[in-house]
């Protein structure tokens, strides 16, 4: 999964002289798994053999460094149309940055942002087909989805930074060639900011870790049964 | 009468109930069979998605004993450490999978998936079998058979509704591990559909929003009458569908349904999945068509109280009859034969005590009448004795008398017992101005009635059988046909002109051949009563009877006056009788 986040969005981020990493581990809670969006006639049953997978929600989060600096040649963000889900169910865009939705399934899907239906060019993505547009509005945030497919998802947020890093699935994240500063660490789950802010200073050289904690509240989920 | 009339009352209302409710028990009975046919398809509606239930509980444990085949979980395990999916291994997987598939008893998946545990298709069994490698995770199913549950959904591919399940797929060696998942599918078809209302008596389609799918029987029914009826239900609890929904009208191929409308589960629900369960209606059938239904077994004993009827009826025919036996039949027998003896002569009053209500007033109108009757013959009698004096015993009384069309003979028998008042006509009063003159018979006296025989000239009524009271018979006169020998052919008239005894001659040209045979009667039968006729002469004889004829004609209406000499106390006396027409 995160070999296919690494593929799924590259960040151009210009080399700076002055630049350090980030790299920290998102402390995540246990939580439950959440019903499903959709039942068949019977609820779900856990397998008598072995107990569930636990859930992460990783693949859900996605961190920010925020600083005075506005974007400069916003990366393109590229993200893949696996079949019957996105390479990310969320992604970061840069302000003014080309998103690019590679269809690399075998089906055929029209997407469409609920939140603006002429975002993205009209007509079916073809398999191996691209869909692009440009992410102006910072702070806003685009569900795009196939009418078809309600379970095929993805949230853009249009985002004031270029340093945006995705958890891996036990949390761990990095954002290369920070200048050096003093940044705010934000971190998006699902459709919302989490409120905690962590303040990353970041050296000239180097690499600072973080290591910021989530509770399971702040997911809106409820702590693993143990 | 009262009481039938009651009756009669009691009949008219029970008819008018009975066919009141013959016409209007259909209705209700239409309206509970409705509402019997709504509860039949609600309950048909449960009994269905009970059936599809148990049907997803089947196809679960079908995919978790697909899931735990050995070459399938050794076949998901080795894939999904692959980075890359090869035609190859997917051959080898799907292979697996159709021999597994062969060994399904029962109603086998239209397709089959296998998983790896990143959510890849590794093969596919029966459906696109040559497509692989494509992710299947985000699908909730599959995202929760990779997690490691049981369940079931409902898709919408390709047009048509498949009831899908699956499991996860676990290397049950140590350590434990999720290494996919399998999924089957079963596609909605119309076999499937029948055999869910086999024995129902309803049936039942499968629809995707404006899309038929499946069914029982194809029946294209109006579907937005259907999804009308779907957007109205809104409960998050899809089972109480069956429970909520309203009954709704359909149509097709000319016959008229009641539907049922239910939501169907899963992801399909977002495509507008449904099914509706309908059943024909019955007609409204009315008064007529509940009279056409009706067979052999509802007439039966068994069924009908045709013991209750039939002795209802029975009863109700008795008590009728009876009623009117007694207020009709037996009060007007009795009136009938009280005035056949009123008519035999054996009364003269009908018995208005014994009768009773109308047939009292009947025979109190009748006696009126009778009394009526009586006080004008009595008038008639008393005008005519006035006139001519009383009859004579044995006489034509006063019913001949104003009954001139009545035979001369009264009918019944005698006449009656107390003899009529004494009509004695006497000519030889003392007082008379004269006895003696020749009879003169004055031109024109009878009016239009040439004498002796008149064309209508009435028939002296015969001589009464029964003998005067004097003893004496009397002269059988009759004015034509039988004149008194003595006097029958008088050749000339021997006495004078005035028969008082101051009349002058009177020329015999003028003589009424009539009246001169009663005059030659009355003067023989006073000469054989020793009587003297030496002052009754013609002339005033005539003129007498003219004008009693006369009179006696102006009151009562007749035609003819008959003139009848006779001997009263010795001595000759004369009677007149009014002959109406035909007398």
């Amino acid at each position: 999964m995160f070999r296919a986040f690494l593929a799924s969005v590259v960040l151009v981020v210009p080399l700076t002289a002055n630049a350090g990493n980030v790299i920290g581990k998102l402390e995540l809670p246990t939580v439950e798994r959440p019903a499903a969006p959709v039942k068949g006639f019977l609820d779900r049953v856990e397998n008598p053999l072995a107990p569930v997978k636990a859930f992460s929600p990783a693949n859900q989060i996605f961190v920010v460094l925020e600083g005075d600096e506005k974007p400069v040649s916003p990366p393109q963000v590229v993200i893949e149309l696996l079949g019957e889900s996105f390479s990310r169910r969320v992604a970061a865009a840069p302000a003014g940055a080309e998103v690019v939705i590679k269809n690399v399934s075998k089906t055929s899907r029209t997407l469409v942002a609920a939140e603006d239906p002429k975002l993205i060019p009209q007509g079916p993505i073809n398999p191996t087909g691209p869909k692009s547009f440009r992410a102006t509005d910072v702070g806003k945030v685009y569900t795009i989805g196939d009418k078809d497919a309600p379970h095929l998802k993805l949230k853009i947020v249009v985002v004031n930074t270029q340093y945006v890093a995705y958890p891996d699935e036990s949390g761990k994240f990095e954002v290369a060639n920070v200048p050096a500063g003093s940044y705010k660490l934000k971190i998006w789950y699902q459709d919302k900011w989490l409120a905690q802010e962590d303040t990353v200073n970041v050296p000239a050289k180097g690499k600072v870790d973080v290591k910021p904690q989530i509770q399971a509240a702040a997911l809106g989920a409820a702590p693993a049964k143990k | 009468m009262f009481l039938s009339k009651i009756w009669f009352f009691l009949i008219a209302l029970a008819a008018a109930v009975g066919l009141t409710v013959a016409l209007v028990m259909p209705r209700p009975a239409q309206r509970q069979l409705v509402e019997e046919e709504h509860n039949r398809l609600s309950v048909a509606c449960g009994v269905v998605d009970i059936l599809l239930f148990d049907d997803a509980r089947g196809r679960v444990d079908l995919a978790a004993s697909f899931a735990r085949a050995d070459e399938v979980v050794k076949a998901l395990e080795s894939a999904s450490g692959a980075d890359k999916l090869d035609e190859a291994r997917m051959k080898q997987v799907r292979d697996s999978g159709e021999r597994i598939m062969k060994g399904i008893r029962g109603r086998t998946p239209d397709f089959a998936m296998l998983i790896d545990k990143r959510g890849r298709v590794v093969a596919r069994i029966k459906l696109d079998e040559n497509d692989f490698g494509d992710t299947m995770a985000g699908r909730p199913l599959v995202d929760d058979a990779l997690a490691g549950y049981l369940r079931d959904d409902l898709w919408a591919m390709n047009g048509t509704m498949y009831f899908v399940s699956a499991a996860p797929v676990i290397k049950r060696d140590p350590p434990l591990a999720y290494v996919g998942a399998v999924l089957l599918g079963h596609k909605v078809t119309n076999e499937f559909a029948q055999k869910l209302v086999n024995g129902l008596n309803v049936d039942l389609g499968f629809y995707l929003g404006n899309d038929d799918v499946a069914g029982s029987k194809t029946l294209p029914f109006d579907h937005p009458k259907m999804l009308k009826s779907l957007a109205t239900l809104k409960d998050p609890d899809r089972g109480k569908d069956c429970e909520k929904a309203h009954p709704i009208e359909l149509r097709a191929n000319n016959d008229d349904y009641t539907g049922l409308v239910a939501r169907l589960p899963g992801e399909a629900q977002s495509h507008g999945a449904f099914y509706t369960v309908v059943i024909k209606r019955p007609k409204a059938v009315g008064f007529a068509g509940t009279l056409k239904v009706v067979n052999k077994s509802d007439l039966s004993f068994n069924s009908f109280p045709w013991i209750l009827v039939g002795g209802g009826f029975l009863v109700t025919l008795a008590l009728g009859i009876a009623l009117m036996w007694i207020e009709s039949d037996r009060p007007l027998r009795k009136l009938a034969a009280d005035a056949v003896r009123l008519a035999k002569g054996d009364k003269e009053r009908l018995s208005e005590d014994e009768h009773g209500g109308k047939y009292g007033s009947i025979a109190r109108s009748v006696n009126i009448h009778i009394d009526k009757i009586g006080r004008d013959a009595k008038s008639a009698r008393t005008n005519l004795d006035s006139l001519l004096g009383p009859a004579p015993e044995g006489g034509l009384g006063t019913i001949d008398l104003l009954a001139g069309s009545l035979p001369a003979t009264r009918p019944g028998g005698p006449a009656p017992a107390a003899a009529p008042p004494p009509s004695d006509f006497r000519f030889n009063d003392p007082g008379a101005r004269s006895e003696s003159g020749p009879l003169h018979d004055r031109p024109g006296a009878r009016v239009a009635t040439p004498p002796p025989k008149p064309a209508r000239a009435p028939t002296p009524p015969p001589v009464p059988a029964t003998t005067p009271a004097r003893g004496m018979p009397p002269p059988p006169l009759a004015r034509s046909s039988e004149p008194m020998p003595a006097q029958s052919t008088p050749k000339a008239n021997p006495f004078e002109d005035d028969i008082l005894g101051g009349g002058g001659s009177e020329s015999t040209a003028n003589v009424d051949p009539y009246f001169k045979q009663v005059y030659d009667q009355f003067i023989a039968v006073k000469q054989s009563c020793n009587e003297p006729t030496s002052g009754l002469t013609y002339q005033k004889f005539s003129e007498k009877l003219i004008k009693n004829r006369d009179d006696l004609m102006q009151k009562t209406g007749c035609k003819e006056v008959r003139f009848t000499v006779y001997v009263k106390d010795g001595k000759a006396a004369l009677k007149a009788t009014p002959v109406k027409e035909g007398g």
